[in-house]
């Protein structure tokens, strides 16, 4: 039977890294076939491929049995092929019926909007993707716009469809009405490839399921022969001997540093990211928080960091109760944090290395008395923590925004420890870097730790967080589902929880 | 108050709000592409100075010559904008400074005041000026007449132009992708159309409305040339794109609503009554505050408010 | 249809750029501007030469030229204070008369004092009009989320107004009662009146000391505060100053509240060492705070820049008006002011970006 697409050998490369190396991909028509694996594992850049948002260094696309070269995405949909992407692409003050129009070549000049919202009720009743085309997109939940994301597709007479991670914005009823949809699509021949990291999801829906792993396919079932617990392992990899980093003056659990109860905050567009956290962090414990990107991490550490409020629940730093929302008072506190986004959110990027050495201790009396700078006390200082750090930098003069990634990493590792903090939340902060300063990194937090500093790392890599933590939480669409010691845990349940199969089942 | 004082002002509304019209107009054109063009004052002048200049030299029978002044002076104002145009969108300017930049160049001591004096455009008055008609005979009737039937050729091409550009905006496919482009360039750009092409053109479009604009000042209310005489309407149709939320209709509303107050605080000093005189004067450039800080908020910013990628130059991410 | 060329980021800003781009915006609206004059016949070299003389050889061209360039010094760094925030105040103009009103009224009020008081006190009272007046738009501004270019620009139309009616269209304390046909203002008392000091032969109004004052203040605050730290984190990356917990919204208030207070002082200044009334039609003649922007966008916000800027300009307009008459072509210098904004702003887009070829991409092979 001839495949519906079929992709071999692709390899395609980024500075620095190799986001596919040698993947293969074979999709017969008809069926629902998920693509499955971890952040970083290769799917988004293979669907790019696969769209004509990229051409592959190295391998074969065929469609449909023809080999296909994509210049650009407006070959892949002549060829049938439609994309639901992550980030909608809607415009937010337009009609349901207006964005599936916009675009379209074979519109007419004079827009009839009666046909066309015509033709999105058929479609729409067709698949059950209920949505009314004279709603504004504003209007709209988040799972209404998906579909109008899936109708634009169907619109244009797409047979192959791709969505990315679509059940990450929506509620488990939305999500079963989705998969209602697929099938319905599906039953009349048309193609459906869902990239996921949920497991349940998979086994769902699927029909059949391809694993990526560091850039690879790792293997290609059938649903109805394979388990979630096997889906697991593939996932994250067999159980590794792996060393774990010996410590002393290990944790005192009896002093807590961190302390969230029944903490909710939304994020940027109003939708609930954290949901009723509740969690403590020990003085000099180092408790890991694991989970696949987007399940409400970064909306985590901005609360603590106090970058964002919540909604409801307590936050408090060694005993004292401290107001959200507010990254003076956090600051002032104890915490120190090392975000996501060390460039834009952790540094201003065009300032100097010493300035951003003072970005949070400016306003101390000693940097700057009588409001007044003193540009000297922040030389040293720079000079004091580049040395200690090993950052480097031409001087402390340079814009830190040509820093090699390894060295940013360090200008703020550097200012958030030497500020002495009680709790320091490190989110994803070995991402993008080499081996010597992924080390580098790893050293320090644990140097942290053994001096008392209590840890909330957040991670997407699973084994830094089985390496360095003494507990281990799992954060899956904004809850904590699991809660266990590092010591002897289990790799594969840790797989499982992340991918949002509850506990109780996990047997 | 009589009824012949509200008449004449109405008659007067209608005649000083068509160049704030044109000129706005080709605001809500522009900015609905995305592009933020402070230069309207600048760019009137210029084809008021054009306009004025083809009206000296162009011969021919009075329609003609009226006609070709017309045309020059939109040209004029396209020229004009097609150098704001690739300082924004090209040049990735800042584009406020860019359309500053343009007014004072252009502006009352610049270079419109420059091309009157080289091409001697003050010296004659101006052999073609566009006068008002009587249409259907109708131009003494009561009430209506001198409101409806007594104005310019320019004025009925005005109440045209709303029907035209609201159809051209919300009926057609090329409205549609324009106003994809305003809201969100990336959006547009990835359902495959051309933002750059879409920017242009109507930035260009809006300066030949508003050289359009300048050519009414200059040929049809003074008539002749004078330095800086659209004395700050450019700025005025700045503030009445915003204040007629971007649609064609009400932005003729308002023209005739500004137009109104103009004429009515002229009206009023004239007979000392002073303090609302200044009042009515200062009344657009409060309003127009007050609906800026109402469509702001997140409420009606969606509903009601500007082109989300206004003033923003866009930059497409590297594959 | 791809361009020929294309812009790119660049990485590092070379320190030479910071000067030369400047130089070389200047130089290259001056030829623009001689372009201009050759197709419409006048020989460039021959006004610029006239230029030159008029505004820059000698004391009394200095002289005047210090005159014209006072104004463009106080609105010059007012529109410098605020786009170094990256906040584009285009309220210089309003804020510029609401000093003057300001001022004036201290000006005429004052009669018995000592002379340093009034003038202490026009100054102060100019600044506070202006600020009041620059906050007006900081405040919608953080609070409302109101975009600062319409609001300033609808403001300085009611300030003009306002000085229309206080002098022209009522009784107010700053008209002149005597002037009944020809309204015009009420002359501040007379010892009130600013003096100029002489340096090295040349008479300097105080208004331009004062901003050069001005200036070594605001780059002290710029560099050397905890509030020009914060201004600097804030227009690299509001993101970074939320994260390290500065407070955003007051600091854009203050910022507009600076950047009035500067315009203000102008008003002042103009006030007192020029005009000696609250002249309504020559303050909205003068086009005193969109000149202001030229001045600092050439000037790349440097408040030390901005001064010589103010003086460059200041001998252009002095020229300008000097050499008025049928030989010399009116508006030549609105368009060579507005060239210079033109080349200064086109030279930033070189600061921050450079010009690559696009060269044709290689097929990546498919198979």
């Amino acid at each position: 039977m001839q495949s519906a697409v079929r992709m071999t050998g692709i390899v395609k490369r980024f500075p620095g890294v190799v986001a596919n190396d040698g993947v293969d991909l074979d999709v017969r028509p008809g069926e629902v076939h998920a693509l499955l694996g971890e952040n970083g594992a290769g799917k988004s850049t293979l669907s790019n491929i696969l769209t004509g948002l990229y051409r592959p260094d190295e391998g074969k696309v065929e469609v449909n049995g023809q080999v296909v070269n994509f210049a650009s995405p407006k070959d892949a949909l002549h060829a049938g092929i439609g994309m639901v992407h992550q980030h909608f692409r809607l415009v937010e003050t337009f009609t349901v019926a207006e964005n599936v129009v916009l675009g379209e070549d074979d519109a007419p000049f004079l827009m009839n909007q009666q046909a066309v919202a015509t033709r999105v009720k058929e479609i729409s009743d067709r698949y059950g993707l209920a949505v009314d085309p004279s709603a504004r997109i504003w209007q709209l939940s988040v799972g209404e716009q998906q579909r109008v994301e899936i109708i634009k597709t169907l619109y244009r007479g797409a047979r192959i469809l791709i969505l990315d991670e679509p059940t990450a914005v929506l509620t488990p009823n939305e999500a079963d009405v989705l998969f209602a949809t697929l099938r319905a699509m599906v039953a009349e021949g048309r193609t459906v490839i869902f990239i996921s990291h949920k497991l349940d999801e998979v086994m769902k829906v699927s029909d059949r399921v391809t694993v990526l792993r560091g850039g690879r396919t790792v293997g290609t079932v059938d649903t109805a022969n394979t388990s979630t617990r096997e889906l697991a392992s593939l996932m994250v990899g067999r159980s590794v001997e792996f060393s774990r980093v010996t410590r002393v003056n290990r944790a005192d659990n009896s002093t807590t540093v961190l302390e969230l109860t029944d903490v909710t905050a939304n994020d940027d567009r109003g939708r609930v990211a954290v949901q009723s956290v509740s969690l403590t962090v020990g003085r000099g414990e180092i408790v890991g928080v694991a989970g696949v990107a987007g399940n409400g991490q970064r909306e985590l550490a901005e609360v603590i960091a106090g970058m964002r409020g919540c909604s409801s629940g307590t936050i408090s730093v060694a005993g004292r109760t401290v107001q959200s929302g507010r990254a003076r008072v956090a600051i002032d506190s104890g915490v120190a944090h090392i975000p996501e986004d060390r460039l834009h959110t952790g540094l201003a990027s065009s300032h100097s290395v010493e300035d951003n050495m003072a970005l949070k201790n400016y306003r101390s009396r000693e940097m700057s008395p009588f409001r007044m700078l003193r540009r000297k006390a922040i030389r040293e200082q720079a000079t004091g923590l580049v040395d200690r750090y090993d950052v480097k930098t031409p001087n402390t003069s340079t814009p830190v925004r040509l820093l090699s990634g390894g060295n940013v990493q360090k200008v703020l590792l550097a200012r958030e420890f030497s500020a002495m903090p009680k709790v320091l939340v490190a989110a994803s902060p070995t991402r993008g870097l080499d081996v010597g300063a992924i080390e580098t990194v790893r050293d320090r937090l644990v140097e942290a730790a053994e001096g008392g500093v209590g840890i909330l790392l957040i991670s997407e890599d699973l084994d830094e967080i089985m390496s360095l933590a003494d507990r281990i939480l799992v954060i899956y669409e904004g809850r904590i589902v699991d809660d266990l010691s590092a010591v002897g845990a289990d790799r594969q349940r840790i797989g499982l929880t992340m991918g949002g199969v509850a506990q109780e089942t996990v047997r | 108050m009589n009824t012949n004082l509200l008449v004449v002002i109405a008659a007067s509304a209608v005649f000083y709000g068509t160049p704030l019209f044109f000129a706005a107009l080709g605001g809500v054109i522009t900015e609905r592409s995305g592009v933020l063009n402070l230069g309207v004052e600048g760019t009137m002048l210029i084809g008021a100075v054009t306009g004025a200049w083809a009206s000296q030299h162009v011969g021919g029978s009075a329609w003609f010559t009226v006609l070709i002044s017309i045309l020059m002076g939109m040209a004029a104002g396209a020229l004009t904008s097609l150098l704001h145009a690739f300082l924004c969108i090209t040049l990735r300017t800042n584009q406020t400074v860019a359309g500053l930049a343009i007014t004072i160049a252009a502006g009352g001591v610049g270079l419109s005041s420059y091309f009157a004096n080289i091409w001697e455009v003050a010296a004659n008055p101006v052999n073609r000026p566009i006068r008002k008609l009587d249409v259907f005979g109708l131009a003494d009737a009561p009430v209506l007449g001198p409101i409806v039937f007594n104005q310019t050729i320019l004025t009925y091409v005005s109440w045209v132009m709303v029907a035209v550009a609201s159809w051209y905006l919300f009926r057609t496919k090329i409205g549609l992708q324009l106003r994809a482009v305003g809201e969100s360039p990336q959006t547009a750009d990835a359902m495959g159309i051309n933002v750059v092409k879409y920017r242009y053109l109507h930035t260009v479009l809006g300066g030949s409305l508003a050289g359009l604009g300048g050519v009414f000042y200059s040929l049809a209310i003074v008539p002749l040339w004078v330095d800086g005489m659209t004395k700050g309407a450019g700025w005025i149709a700045i503030a009445l794109v915003i204040f007629g939320f971007w649609r064609p209709g009400l932005t003729l509303v308002g023209a005739y609503l500004f137009g109104a107050l103009q004429s009515l605080g002229t009206a009023l000093k004239a007979r000392n009554v002073n303090i609302s005189g200044d009042v009515l004067d200062a009344l657009p450039f409060v309003m127009t505050i007050v609906v800026l800080v109402l469509i702001s908020s997140r409420f009606a910013h969606r509903r009601l408010g500007a082109p989300a990628s206004l003033g923003v130059p866009y930059e497409r991410e590297e594959r | 249809m791809r361009s020929p060329v294309r812009l790119e980021r660049r990485l590092e800003q070379p320190r030479w750029l910071n000067w030369s781009i400047p130089v070389i915006s200047l130089v290259t609206a001056l030829v623009l501007g001689a372009i201009v004059l050759w197709i419409t016949g006048k020989n460039p070299l021959e006004v610029y030469d006239r230029i030159l003389e008029r505004g820059f050889l000698g004391k009394r061209p200095i002289q005047g030229t210090l005159i014209t360039a006072t104004p463009f010094a106080f609105t010059g760094l007012c529109a410098a204070v605020a786009f170094r925030m990256g906040v584009i105040n285009i309220g210089g103009e309003g804020q510029f008369y609401v000093g003057a009103i300001g001022a004036a009224w201290v000006g005429i009020a004052m009669t018995g004092q000592p002379v340093g008081v009034a003038v202490v006190g026009m100054v102060v009272m100019g600044m506070l009009f202006g600020a009041a007046y620059g906050s007006i738009v900081g405040v919608l501004k953080a609070r409302f989320n109101t975009n600062e270019i319409i609001t300033s620009l609808m403001l300085n139309y009611i300030a003009g107004i306002l000085l229309n009616y206080l002098i022209f269209n009522s009784r107010s304390y700053w008209r002149d009662p005597r002037s009944m046909g020809f309204p015009s203002g009420k002359p501040i008392t007379e010892r009130n009146e600013w003096t100029d000091y002489v340096v090295g032969g040349v008479k300097i109004p105080l208004g331009f000391l004062i901003a050069v004052i001005a200036a070594g203040a605001i780059w002290v605050l710029y560099k050397r505060t905890r509030f020009g730290f914060e201004v600097g984190v804030i227009a690299d990356s509001p993101r970074a100053a939320r994260y390290a917990g500065i407070r955003t919204r007051s600091t854009i208030v203050l910022v507009m509240a600076l950047s009035g207070a500067l315009a203000g002082l102008g008003g002042a200044s103009d006030v007192g060492d020029f005009r000696h009334i609250l002249d309504a039609k020559g303050l909205q003649l003068g086009g005193f705070g969109y000149t202001g922007i030229v001045v600092a966008a050439l000037a790349r916000f440097n408040p030390f820049s901005t001064l010589l800027v103010a003086f460059l300009l200041g001998g252009l307009t002095n020229a300008g008006y000097a050499l008025q008459g049928p030989d010399f072509p009116s508006g030549l210098v609105g368009t060579l002011q507005g060239l210079i904004l033109f080349t200064a702003v086109a030279g930033e887009i070189l600061v921050r970006y450079r010009i690559r070829a696009n060269r044709r991409r290689t097929q990546a092979v498919a198979s």
